[in-house]
């Protein structure tokens, strides 16, 4: 497991042990340094000392060369066991006496070396002159300690200082381990509150403060923050149990709307479908006796001519237009009939193309006016050729009735943009209209002229909006009295 | 061959020629060895502040009679100084002339007339020196013992005492302290 992981109570115990046994292995390792250093001066003095008081003893042996009182006076070193060596060298430079007195030559230096004490391969090794005070030097004295007595002090003080350690440390560790509690418990305790709350969602519960330091600072502002939690809980569930309550009602309230828009619809297009199948069945089975009306009618006319006089000859005339009349008109009816029944059948269709084949049309049907056509070029749409081609000849045709008492006449077809949309336009500079009347233009049988002054039935143009509207499109007209009309329509 | 031949005579000469060297290498070397011996006396044996005429005088040591350590005493004082006093090395023919000694180093030849000559120092300061078999028992203070190629030492305490030379107990140490019977 990481460090940054490891319980906050295991990492105070660690750190606080830590911190401890370096400071003990510090302290320790300055006092057994300390000591080592000490104890070899010590032992270097000592030795210097030993040797200043063998070399005075030993002038005399050295002046008059007397070897054997030279060797006594070594042996007397006997009684320290740490001394490895020892030697006299005369005047000259050449060994005099040595000690221990079986000790092989080569275990000595072959002549003094530089006058002084000092550490050498794992020994402490001393020369010393000899000479009476005052006079010239008479040789020289050698010392060789091992080092057998720094060592055992240098491992009794480690073993000390390691025990002091071991003990120190325990002693820290139980410490630690009593006293991290001051810091943890605090911390843990704020943890189990945070865990609870996130767990349960139980904002009520607080976290128990246990003194005034950072850590009672810090429970504190948390369990202040708790508390606002709880109070913005509380209004978010209010606001959210006022919210659904509005929208359920809002929703039974649009589910009713709904339910009744449906039953409207239903009933509106039963009604809409009974309607078209009367006014279909009643178109035609009016015309049967229309027909009888015209066809006695012209009987009377063609084969008793002779018993009628000029009135009631101009009489039969009457009845046989107003016959004709109304069969044209149950015609347009049932035509308007069929388009709301046809089946719909879309693709793109050139609607500058039947303009023009509309137009050419128009001028054959009546050579004798002379209408000026201006009709874009290559607009299409998508829909049902048949019944745009309906709807775009009932426009044109329109257009060219209204413009008959025109001196010059204009009919245009083009397109615009309105409001993001295509729109087509039909416009001419006919007798127009009176703007209060644009709703009724498209109702079934409603004309704002008389038969009289442009002939018609009023169908035309309440086809024309059945057939957009079955496109998805819609239609408007605008238009002023004698100065043209325009006709807009989108697919 | 010749060369060869002139190789065996010239080593035969030198084989000759060191045994003689060796005879007088030995005496020579006992010489500068008591030559030594009498500058260290100075060193541990001290004289009454009457015996220098003035501070700064020097040491002198006397030898009566013949040279025995012919010119060993001369290089070894030479430069040297004890307690502040340089060295001064006299010989003297007849005890008359001495003056102001300190170590007097009777020479074996005048041991015929050491009686005398011990008998005109007694009172005065100086360390008396032989290599006489009898010196000590005779009045005479160190006596040269040669042993083995060894020279050791014989003291008669109580003639330096009664001379006013105090000697170093380490003197003593090194060597053989006697007693002349009958005094």
């Amino acid at each position: 497991m990481p460090l940054r992981d490891w319980p906050i109570r295991r990492k105070l115990t660690v750190m606080l042990v830590l911190i401890s046994g370096l400071v003990l292995f510090l302290t320790s390792a300055a006092l057994v340094g300390y000591q080592y250093w000490s104890f070899r001066q010590t032992m270097r003095n000592t030795l210097a000392v030993r040797g200043r008081i063998l070399a005075t003893n030993s002038t005399a042996s050295l002046a008059f060369a007397n070897e054997a009182d030279a060797r006594e006076l070594l042996s007397a070193l006997r009684a320290d066991p740490h001394i490895a060596a020892a030697a006299l060298y005369d005047q000259n430079g050449r060994l005099f006496a040595a000690y221990p007195a079986d000790l092989p030559r080569a275990a000595l230096p072959a002549a003094p070396q530089p006058d002084g004490y000092r550490f050498e391969r794992g020994r402490l090794i001393g020369f010393q002159p000899v000479a009476e005070t005052g006079s010239q030097r008479l040789g020289t004295l050698f010392l060789a300690s091992d080092l057998e007595a720094v060592y055992t002090t240098f491992r009794l003080s480690g073993v000390i200082a390691l025990g002091v350690m071991a003990v120190s440390l325990l002693a820290a560790y139980l410490l630690s381990t009593a006293l991290q509690d001051t810091i943890a418990q605090p911390i843990l305790m704020l943890g189990e509150t945070a865990r609870a709350v996130s767990d349960r969602r139980d904002y009520a519960v607080r976290a128990p403060k246990l003194g005034e330091d950072e850590l009672g600072v810090l429970t504190d502002a948390f369990n202040h923050m708790l508390g606002r939690i709880e109070e913005q809980d509380r209004a978010l569930r209010e606001s959210k149990e006022g919210l659904e309550r509005r929208v359920a009602d809002r929703t039974h309230e649009l589910e009713e709307r709904n339910e009744s828009l449906r039953r409207n619809t239903a009933e509106l297009l039963a009604a809409n479908t009974e309607l078209d199948a009367f006014a279909y069945s009643v178109s035609h089975d009016l015309r049967a006796p229309l027909r009888s009306i015209d066809g006695f009618s012209q009987v009377l006319l063609e084969d008793y001519a002779a018993q009628l006089d000029q009135a009631g000859r101009d009489s039969l005339q009457r009845v046989r237009a107003a016959s004709q009349r109304m069969g044209m008109l149950i015609d347009d009816l049932l035509k308007l009939a069929r388009i709301t029944r046809a089946e719909m059948r879309t693709e793109v269709v050139d609607l500058s193309g039947l303009a023009r084949d509309i137009a050419a049309d128009l001028q054959r049907s009546s050579p004798a006016r002379a209408v000026e056509f201006a009709i874009a070029q290559g607009l299409e749409a998508r829909g049902d050729p048949r019944l745009l081609r309906v709807a775009l000849e009932n426009l044109l045709r329109n257009s060219w009735k209204y413009t008959a008492k025109q001196a010059q006449p204009r009919i245009e077809f083009g397109s615009i943009a309105a409001n993001g949309e295509r729109a087509f336009l039909v416009r001419d500079n006919g007798a127009g209209f009176d703007m209060q009347y644009a709703d009724k233009l498209f109702g079934v049988f409603q004309r704002l002229h008389s038969a009289a002054e442009f002939e018609g039935t009023g169908v035309g143009l309440a086809t024309v909006r059945r057939i957009i509207t079955r496109h998805g499109g819609r239609i408007w007209a605008e238009g002023v009295v004698d100065r043209g009309a325009t006709f807009y329509f989108t697919l | 061959m010749a060369l060869l031949k002139a190789t065996y005579v010239s080593a035969a000469v030198l084989v000759a020629s060191a045994a003689c060297l060796q005879a007088q290498a030995a005496r020579a070397a006992e010489s500068q060895v008591k030559a030594v011996f009498l500058f260290n006396f100075a060193q541990f044996v001290g004289w009454p502040p009457a015996a220098f005429p003035d501070s700064g005088a020097p040491l002198v040591i006397g030898i009566l009679g013949d040279d025995p350590v012919e010119g060993f005493l001369d290089q070894t004082v030479r430069g040297e100084q004890v307690r502040g006093r340089a060295f001064q090395v006299q010989r003297y023919h007849s005890v008359d002339e001495i003056k102001t000694c300190h170590v007097l180093f009777i020479s074996r030849p005048s041991a015929a007339r050491l009686d005398d000559v011990l008998a005109s120092v007694r009172s005065k300061p100086i360390l008396t020196v032989s290599d006489d078999d009898r010196f000590a028992e005779r009045g005479g203070m160190v006596r040269f013992v040669t042993d083995h190629n060894r020279i050791r030492l014989q003291i008669n305490l109580d003639a330096a005492q009664a001379a006013s030379l105090t000697i170093s107990s380490k003197l003593l140490r090194v060597a053989e302290i006697v007693t002349p019977p009958g005094r």
